[in-house]
């Protein structure tokens, strides 16, 4: 009986060309979305990976040079592009990959992508996870808001009772018709992906795309659910069509954004300026106390110490201040997570913001990677600063002014190892944002009881 | 009955049902809730960039305050130059006294955040290089970033169609849906007086309260706002040409004779193919069209460029160091100073790191004015792009006015170390009052007269696609026949 309901339902869909139009639309756009974002990826990870090395082999081969120097020209280091970004770009556009390591002060990453493009980036970005997001709920609203409506309107709702067929047993197999027609449009955009993701993919990327299907797989099931409790309570299919479109909309369009500021005016971030002269006031006033404690001067680089302590004292500086930059840069990004971790939680009345963080944190694009990849950048600075202030204090000028006339070498150089970074496994991806996992998993199985209450009641009245 | 009595008598009579089914003021009342609060957001916003501006300016001349200071106590022998804090030498002055460029917020700013999220509105000049402080961006959560503001711009460019939708869907289709269409119409009533007398009760307070209740809560929170004089004009005239367009295609869609629920079908359609996925594919389109530079391979240039610099001046990089032992030998004598090696050396390679590297950092800047242009002349494909950049314009928030204020800074920061260059090669000192009487910046002023040309173009483009829909729609209603 399931699989008769289905397939008359399926083949309604198409008769009467919502599939064919709508559905067309949305195909071409997925498959468009993957091929884009699997030749950008490609471009993307091959130009940072080919430019790490390439920066690497200028930190080696930069010749005979006063190590202060080459801690002050220092290096780059360049994130590599998570393989699921070609589904879900997630922050990418809106963070930079390229983090310059320097003597003195913790780097951020630059260049924002969205920074050279201009205003329309900000409608959104092509992608697979913003079609099915954003359109794929639409879809579902249009194939599915009359499911139950329409045959209480042509009388074939009674009809079907009367003859013994169930009403959980007409919403399962309108369910897996739906469940059908999104399958016919989203798997092969799905296949090609995996197609793409397959060359090469270790475990842990086939783990967190068969998460991502599971994420999507709720949010859709719980859309789908939705859709046909509204069909099933509401009398006419017109008003089942306007109060799912008022809900999507809600749901959608209003509510990420209203989230989103309601997130900022609870968990203010500080303004550029304001953060840039905090974290120096506190640097100089660390930095001030340590000179003080090591070399009983009053300010940093103080005329009083004689330069053969100069290599001590870039120690001594470079530490007083990595309890402060924690500090700071650690409370900026708390303040971002916790605007993150208030909106999914609020995902329970706008499942798409839950679904957006659990799709981004699976697909390695989410804040937290870009931090796991901040911090492991910072680790090699600060590597790189041992190696260049130990040296100096090794080679401390005896004569008084040549301090700087001191060339290090290859070796030295060589001590600074090749910055490789190895991304977390999915495991971190689901302790940092089991949240949203859950809401989806209570999301789907509210909109379950939901469909349930509303059929076994409504059509039976 | 003259056909103008008879569209009166139409107004009238639809006037009467939505007051009294409540729909238009519900629609009415959910777009001044709207409009209130996005407007709150987008006033709340630019109060904390100007209090941002603000506190740059006012560590601007505390820095400036600190430098007299200091030059004082030196000059007088209470303090010992360092070689890092001198301000009689040009080297040192030049970064230390250094300006903050600022753009501060135009007048209408409140309408619409645009860019103002993502792109610095100040830096701070002094000697160092642009790859140094011309990278920087304003701090602002990714999520949010992507997530977008609720602001005006949000209110009229998506949802203001949505409310236009709710009143118009069924305005010929409830008609016929309700049995009335054959009675009206057997009547001395043309169907296009019928539909003009449904839309004008529509769109006349809708578009009134989406143009109007802006400029009044403008005026009312925002003092700027009484300077921004015909800008205002520019305001009422998009909203009221973008609702237009809206107005034009329901109706045009309404005389395709479906019912009601096909109407709001096809209009959703047309809604998500217009404001979410064109502006996407446009974006996507005009990125190909001018793709930016890489920036990675900048990060690699721009370190081959320091490595040459280092190379070159490894001799002034590697001079002897006595300045600690002697720092008398850094004090101002006759008006000439002597300037550290290390410090001529890092000038010198900063400066021409900036020689090098402008030429890369205006490919950038000329992708994203080809991009701008393309988007401009491709603006027709969406009423919603036309209405956002148009927004955008009078809110002076949008992409090319920071692309402007980045090219200013980059002009006067040349024009600065042009300044202290020569001072800083023949050991020029600097005096008090040259410090005081340094350049400042002068923040540019909103180009009135461009946001007056661009916006005239989103205007006129969009009362053309409306005009378009309308043309279609009387074509339609001519065929329209009453079964």
């Amino acid at each position: 009986m399931l699989g008769l309901i289905a397939r008359k339902e399926f083949r309604e869909f198409v008769r009467d060309g919502r599939m064919i139009w709508a559905g067309g639309l949305m195909v071409v756009l997925l498959i468009t979305s993957v091929l884009l974002g699997w030749q950008q990826q490609a471009a993307v990870q091959a130009e940072r990976v080919a430019s790490q090395e390439l920066d690497y082999d200028a930190w080696l081969n930069q010749g005979p040079r006063h190590p202060h120097n080459a801690a002050d020209q220092g290096m780059h280091v360049f994130k590599p592009s998570p393989p699921l970004s070609i589904i879900d770009p997630g922050i990418d556009p809106f963070v930079g990959s390229t983090i310059w390591l320097q003597a003195h002060r913790q780097g951020e990453t630059k260049f924002r992508p969205a920074q050279d493009a201009t205003g329309l980036k900000r409608f959104g970005n092509l992608s697979p996870a913003w079609i099915v997001q954003v359109l794929a709920p639409l879809l579902i609203i249009i194939l599915g808001f009359s499911a139950f409506a329409t045959e209480r309107e042509q009388g074939t709702l009674r009809q079907l009772l009367s003859m013994g067929v169930a009403g959980r047993q007409l919403m399962w197999g309108k369910a897996l018709a739906l469940v059908l027609a999104l399958g016919v449009l989203i798997v092969p955009g799905a296949l090609l992906a995996l197609g793409a993701l397959a060359g090469g993919a270790s475990g842990d990327v086939l783990l967190r795309f068969a998460l991502l299907c599971l994420g999507y797989a709720l949010y859709l099931g719980a859309v789908i659910f939705i859709v046909l409790g509204v069909s099933a309570m509401c009398r006419h299919s017109r008003t089942a069509l306007f109060v799912l479109l008022a809900l999507w909309i809600g749901a959608v369009l209003i509510a990420p954004r209203t989230i989103a500021d309601v997130a900022t005016r609870t968990f203010p971030s500080p303004s550029r300026v304001g953060f840039d002269e905090a974290l120096s006031a506190d640097l100089d006033g660390a930095s001030e106390k340590e000179w003080m404690r090591n070399f009983n001067v009053s300010s940093a680089w103080d005329p009083k110490l004689p330069l053969s302590q100069w290599g001590k004292a870039l120690q001594v500086d470079d530490h007083s201040g990595y309890g402060v930059l924690d500090d700071h840069f650690g409370r900026l990004w708390d303040t971002f997570e916790r605007q993150q971790k208030l909106q999914e939680a609020a995902g329970v009345v706008a499942p798409v913001v839950a679904l957006r963080a659990f799709s981004m944190a699976v697909s390695g694009t989410d804040f937290s990677h870009h931090r796991h990849f901040s911090n492991q950048a910072e680790k090699q600075r600060r590597l790189l600063q041992e190696v260049v202030s130990h040296d100096l204090i090794e080679h401390a000028d005896p004569l008084g002014d040549r301090h700087f006339s001191y060339k290090a070498g290859p070796e030295l150089w060589a001590k600074v190892p090749r910055f490789t970074y190895d991304p977390p496994g999915v495991g971190f991806a689901l302790r940092k944002h089991w949240l949203s996992l859950a809401v989806l998993i209570a999301i789907f199985l509210a909109s379950l009881l939901f469909a349930r209450t509303a059929v076994t009641r409504r059509l039976s009245a | 009955m003259s056909r103008r009595g008879t569209l009166a008598l139409v107004v009238r009579q639809e006037w009467r049902m939505l007051i009294a089914d409540r729909s238009l003021l519900l629609v009415l009342g959910l777009l001044v809730a709207l409009i209130t609060y996005g407007f709150a957001n987008g006033l709340a916003e630019v109060r904390t960039r100007d209090a941002m501006v603000e506190s740059v300016l006012q560590a601007e001349a505390k820095a400036g305050r600190s430098q007299l200071e200091r030059f004082d106590r030196i000059a007088s022998g209470q303090e010992l130059p360092s070689p890092f804090n001198n301000p009689a030498n040009p080297a040192i002055a030049g970064n230390g006294s250094g300006r903050q460029a600022v753009l501060p917020s135009a007048a209408l700013a409140p309408i619409a955040i645009g860019q103002s999220d993502m792109m610095p509105n100040s830096y701070r000049i002094g000697t160092r290089s642009k790859v140094e402080f011309m990278y920087d961006s304003e701090i602002e959560s990714p999520w949010n970033l992507l997530s977008g503001h609720f602001d005006l711009s949000f209110v009229i460019v998506f949802l203001l169609p949505l409310l236009i939708f709710a009143l118009t869907f069924n305005l010929l289709s409830s008609e016929r849906e309700s049995g009335t269409e054959r009675m009206l119409l057997s009547q001395p009533l043309g169907l296009g007086t019928l539909a003009l007398g449904k839309l004008i009760p529509r769109a006349a307070p809708l578009l009134a309260v989406a143009a109007l209740l802006p400029i009044l809560l403008l005026l009312a929170f925002r003092s700027e706002a009484w300077g921004a004089g015909w800008l205002l004009f520019g305001w009422a005239a998009l909203v009221l040409a973008y609702g237009l367009f809206w107005f034009a295609l329901a109706f045009a869609i309404n005389t395709l004779r479906r019912s009601s629920s096909a109407n709001a079908l096809m209009l959703i359609a047309g809604w998500t193919i217009l404001v979410l996925v064109m502006p996407v594919m446009l974006n996507l389109l005009v990125e190909r069209l001018h793709p930016a530079p890489s920036r990675t391979e900048l990060s690699i240039q721009t370190r081959a460029i320091q490595a040459d610099n280092l190379r070159r001046y490894d001799d002034l990089f590697s001079g002897d160091y006595r300045y600690i032992d002697e720092p008398e030998s850094l004090q101002a004598k006759d008006g000439k100073i002597e300037i550290p090696a290390r410090t001529m050396a890092s000038f010198l390679a900063r400066r021409d790191m900036d020689k090098r590297v402008d030429g890369l950092l205006d490919g950038f800047d000329q992708s994203l004015a080809g991009q701008q242009a393309a988007a401009d002349r491709l603006s027709f494909l969406s009423p919603a792009v036309l209405a956002y950049e148009g927004l955008t314009v009078l809110a002076g928030t949008d992409g090319q006015r920071y692309l402007t204020f980045r090219q200013d800074v980059s002009q006067f920061h040349d024009g600065w170390r042009a300044r202290f260059e020569p001072l800083i090669m023949n050991g020029v000192a600097i005096t008090r009052p040259d410090l005081e009487n340094l350049p400042r910046w002068q923040a540019p002023p909103h180009d009135r007269r461009g946001a007056a040309r661009a916006l005239g173009w989103y205007v006129a483009v969009m009362a053309l696609c409306a005009l378009v829909a309308g043309v279609l729609g009387c074509w339609r209603l001519r065929r329209y026949t009453v079964a």
